[in-house]
């Protein structure tokens, strides 16, 4: 040994070939690539709304109630109007987006608390790790639903949202809040383990900050279980906020959201307007599907031993 | 002890004892992974007599754990298939036998002590359950009497407080003593042949020596034959009584372990004893096989062993080498044997 | 293990009065915004005279000066209720005035059958599917199996009770009672609604219905550890041993893939308290998930906490039961 190379940082070169296989696996499967086309299509509704109607949800004319979408998908109303006599396809289309970014919103914010406090959990220990475990057992023993049904209803705000962020904020907040503590299992396991890994030590050996252990070593390490739940994840938002729409809690009309639009259809679908829950509840379940469907071979890719 | 004697023939129809105990012909296996047929056995022969003890060396992905556990019949299908070849056990095919006969042969009349103790025990399960159950399937035992026996064999293979210990799980045990209970458990229904596979390839040195005495002294006092698969021609020079020398899925030597250690007839086996520390080459750099082993997907033509071989000629990556005694009961597969065994190549 | 149980315990214990604390606190920042709901003792629209209000105040501990002042933790009630609460005094309910411990004597064994049958159908489907596609795995029946339970966990189960209660439950109802009469077990389980006189049969279906939740989950979880164990060193140990095909299912495989489901279960268990709300409310049983509910929207101080603790107690000991569980399959796992 006559001179002394730097090894290339084979943990590095690990994880980028496990992306890269996972997303070369993900591409090769018709499921993944169908899910992948409905998670896309559903996107782009909630970002361009007037790409799929030019019709504005909240014109709406009362004599035209409750038309039956007798002329499928053409014609002046493609998928009939709702009690009120609007356009059904707009609002189903504009509705579209505060469903979708209360999901995202809610996921974002809750990765976010999760991932920082497992990671702070699983690298100090001791009493950070007690706070922080004691505060996910109080979590965790409130079920979801409930600990949002309280917080909602408790703090129920009387005027009428104008914006979105108004519509989708108390109950992405209500389910963010009870909704972090998976993310910070996860990463806390992940941590611990990649804690005691040799090259971690042989880092911290080699005089490595904290803060960089945590950003270089860990974080990828920590990233992997918790990108195989998100999309899973998603999917359970989108029904929960629906859950809570038919509670009444959710977004509140005049606003719509898929919730608002399966709530209010639910009173008339057995009035022979089966179609205004119908096609809310249709679209519904191919989403979550969609995401549950990605969210399963998203998973099987990261953690191929488990195939 | 009447109970403790059988009759071979119950659980081995139209069995000759006169017969050799074990004969491996040609036998050959294949995977299939993804649709392509990749074979990891091309034609083993050997055999084994009573009291004799043969060790079958090879480097990894040369054969020689597949055809251990070909024999045994427990090749994990998908994706192994044996397709072709025979297996005699006291010159009964045991490869032609329906399934119930072949599950009384295991253990019955071939034990198996596999490499890794930990991982081959069920860990949530007593080692005297797991060595109990043995009699309880096949011998009809109740659990009491299991027990007791399972208590006898690990006294046998020599764990100190051994009744004390019948309860204990798997990870409460040492390596060298859950290699112990290994053996106790591949012992249990007195078969003739015992295969370890690797048996002491995960333990310490030290216990490595004694793994192999207890294999020895059992094997004699019991005169089974013993198969012995190892990477390592070192451990098994003052055990074996035969060496079989796998490569690419073929064997490529067989002679007494005598001969080969004094005059190998292959190029390979010569390759692997120079790569051996020996007392008598101290000092010396010792010589390592240069490239690596061959992808069984894709074979070399001709000998496999031509693109590593220092005696290679033209003529071995073209025709495929015969199968050719060069002296008695010393074979060897190679197109220069005869010079290789007499040294001048 | 005795000590780990007793720490274990101690732990809960912290985790209920942290919980505890902060939904008295919720409660109280409820009334300090949204004002006083002893007022709902008078039937809410009218205005009470001022010295009944402060009767009643008085009478469910609601007269403390802190509800006057936003964000006061308000300890002093705080500490009231936690000694009212030990010596085994509930509190009334505002609407009604009845015994909240009485209440509990009927909501919680109804939540429970309800939960029997929900975790049976959900353990016993995701073994057995879970089972069955890691037999085949990688073939037809694996991606069926896959695909089937990830599209039933993703409609909302709320959604597939509607329509169970609103479509199929009276036909299925009229078919069975023409063939096996009213009042026999047949005629009543498709029962649209929970009835009294009938506490279990009329549960099952809806038991079942909630049991969905979570299937896909299960079953992967089943059908991975299934995997791993068909795969493993010991198996080969036990067919080298030359065991029947059955027994090496039996004993060295079920056990060992049983580890992660009960994790599993314990886990997915909370998520069932969730479905709780909406199942009762729909298919009108009087359980713990309704009268939180119709606590909350009520503001009933005390029935939402003794609600919600109940809950909270219910999950720690599903917790604990678990990890002893965990214990017991696997001899590897010592609690000190």
């Amino acid at each position: 040994m006559s001179e002394l190379t730097a090894p290339k940082p084979e943990p590095d070169t690990a994880q980028s070939s496990l992306w890269k296989d996972a997303f070369r696996t993900m591409r090769r499967r018709p499921d993944v690539i169908i899910a992948s086309l409905i998670m896309l299509f559903v996107f782009t509704m909630a970002a361009f709304p007037t790409l799929f109607t030019d019709k504005s949800p909240t014109r709406c004319i009362g004599s035209d109630a409750r038309e039956r979408p007798d002329t499928w998908f053409t014609g002046e109303h493609p998928l009939g109007t709702d009690q009120f006599g609007c356009d059904f396809a707009a609002t189903l289309v504009h509705g579209t987006r505060p469903t979708i970014t209360l999901a995202l919103s809610v996921m974002i914010v809750a990765v976010l608390i999760g991932m920082v406090t497992g990671i702070l959990a699983g690298y100090y220990g001791g009493v950070i790790d007690a706070i922080i475990s004691r505060a996910v057992d109080v979590f965790i023993v409130v079920p979801l639903m409930l600990g949002a049904i309280l917080l909602l209803s408790l703090f129920r705000g009387r005027g009428a949202p104008d914006n979105l962020f108004e519509t989708v904020a108390p109950p992405a907040i209500a389910l963010a809040i009870f909704g972090w503590m998976e993310f910070t299992r996860y990463t806390r396991a992940a941590t611990i383990e990649t804690k005691n890994l040799d090259y971690v030590t042989a880092a911290r050996c080699l005089g490595a900050k904290d803060r960089r252990i945590m950003f270089k070593h860990i974080l990828p390490n920590a990233i992997i279980p918790v990108t195989a739940v998100i999309p899973t994840t998603l999917g359970s938002i989108i029904v929960a906020e629906s859950a809570l729409a038919v509670l009444g809690i959710g977004v509140q009309p005049p606003a719509t959201s898929w919730g608002v639009l399966l709530s209010n259809g639910t009173q008339w679908a057995a009035g022979g307007y089966i179609y205004l829950f119908g096609i809310p509840l249709l679209l519904l379940i191919l989403t979550v599907f969609s995401f549950a469907t990605f969210g399963d071979a998203l998973r099987d890719a990261l953690d191929p031993k488990l195939r | 002890m009447a109970e403790n004697l059988r009759i071979i023939g119950d659980t081995l129809p139209g069995v000759d004892m006169n017969a050799p105990l074990l004969e491996v012909e040609d036998l050959r296996v294949e995977f299939k992974i993804r649709g392509k047929r990749v074979p990891a056995v091309r034609g083993a022969n050997f055999s084994l007599e009573t009291g004799r003890t043969l060790a079958i060396v090879g480097e990894s992905g040369s054969g020689k754990s597949v055809t251990s556990q070909a024999v045994m019949g427990i090749l994990d299908s998908p994706p192994g298939y044996i397709t072709g070849g025979a297996v005699r056990l006291h010159g009964v095919d045991i490869l032609k036998q329906d399934e119930d006969t072949k599950r009384g042969i295991r253990s019955n009349h071939i034990g198996m002590v596999f490499q890794d103790a930990l991982s081959a025990l069920n860990p949530l399960w007593s080692v005297g359950f797991q060595i109990g159950e043995l009699f309880r399937v096949h011998r009809g035992s109740s659990r009491k009497d299991a027990k007791k026996r399972a208590g006898e064999l690990l006294d046998l293979v020599g764990i100190p407080d051994a009744k004390n210990r019948i309860g204990h799980y798997p990870h409460q045990f040492s390596g060298g003593m859950r290699q112990r209970v290994m053996i106790a458990m591949a012992l249990a229904l007195e078969p003739e042949i015992l295969i370890a596979d690797e048996p002491t390839t995960a333990l310490d040195v030290t216990v490595q020596a004694q793994i192999m005495r207890l294999l020895k002294e059992i094997q004699e006092e019991r005169s089974m034959g013993l198969i012995l698969i190892t990477h390592d021609l070192g451990v098994v020079a003052d055990v074996a009584d035969d060496v079989a020398v796998m490569y690419a899925g073929q064997i490529m030597e067989q002679a007494s372990i005598h001969d080969v250690f004094k005059r190998p007839a292959n190029p390979y086996t010569k390759a692997l004893l120079r790569a051996i520390p020996r007392v008598d080459t101290l000092g010396q750099e010792l010589e390592v096989i240069r490239g690596l082993p061959p992808n069984p997907a894709s074979l070399p033509g001709g000998c496999s062993f031509h693109p590593r071989c220092w005696a290679a000629e033209e003529k071995c990556s073209v025709e495929e080498p015969p199968w050719a005694s060069v002296a008695e009961e010393h074979r060897s597969r190679c197109h220069f044997a005869e010079e290789v065994y007499r040294n001048e190549r | 293990m005795g000590r780990y149980v007793i720490r274990r315990l101690l732990q809960g214990l912290l985790t209920l009065g942290i919980v505890l604390f902060l939904l008295h606190y919720l409660m109280a920042l409820s009334v300090q915004i949204r004002g006083n709901p002893a007022i709902l003792f008078f039937g809410g629209d009218r205005t009470p005279p001022p010295a009944m209000l402060a009767q009643v105040e008085k009478l469910y501990g609601l007269d403390n000066a802190c509800y006057d002042r936003p964000g006061d933790p308000c300890l002093v009630p705080f500490v009231e209720r936690l000694q009212r609460y030990a010596s085994g005094d509930l509190g009334t309910t505002l609407n009604g005035n009845r015994d909240v411990g009485d209440l509990l004597a009927i909501y919680i064994p109804n939540t429970l059958r309800l939960f029997i049958f929900s975790t049976l159908t959900l353990v016993i489907v995701a073994m057995l599917l879970g089972t069955w596609a890691a037999r085949h795995r990688g073939g037809f029946i694996d991606h069926t199996v896959r695909g089937t339970t990830i599209l039933i966990d993703s409609v909302p189960v709320f959604l597939v009770l509607l329509a169970y209660v609103y479509l199929a439950a009276v036909p299925l109802t009229n078919w069975a009672r023409d063939i096996w009469g009213a009042d026999t077990f047949m005629g009543e389980v498709f029962s649209p609604s929970y009835d009294p006189d009938h506490p279990w049969t009329t549960i099952i279906i809806p038991g079942i219905i909630v049991g969905t939740v979570g299937l896909a989950t299960l079953t992967r979880l089943v059908r991975a550890s299934q995997l791993e164990n068909l795969g493993s060193d010991f198996v080969r140990t036990a067919k080298a041993k030359g065991l029947p095909n059955m027994r090496i299912t039996v004993v060295h495989v079920v056990r060992n893939s049983m580890i992660p489901v009960v994790t599993g279960v314990g886990y997915i268990f909370a998520f069932a308290l969730s479905g709780a709300v909406l199942t009762e409310g729909i298919m009108n049983i009087p359980g713990m998930g309704r009268m939180i509910f119709q606590a909350v929207q009520r503001q009933e101080v005390n029935l939402v906490i003794v609600g919600l603790t109940v809950t909270a107690v219910v999950v720690v000991i599903v917790t604990l039961i678990v990890d002893l569980l965990y214990a017991a399959l696997d001899p590897r796992i010592r609690y000190e």
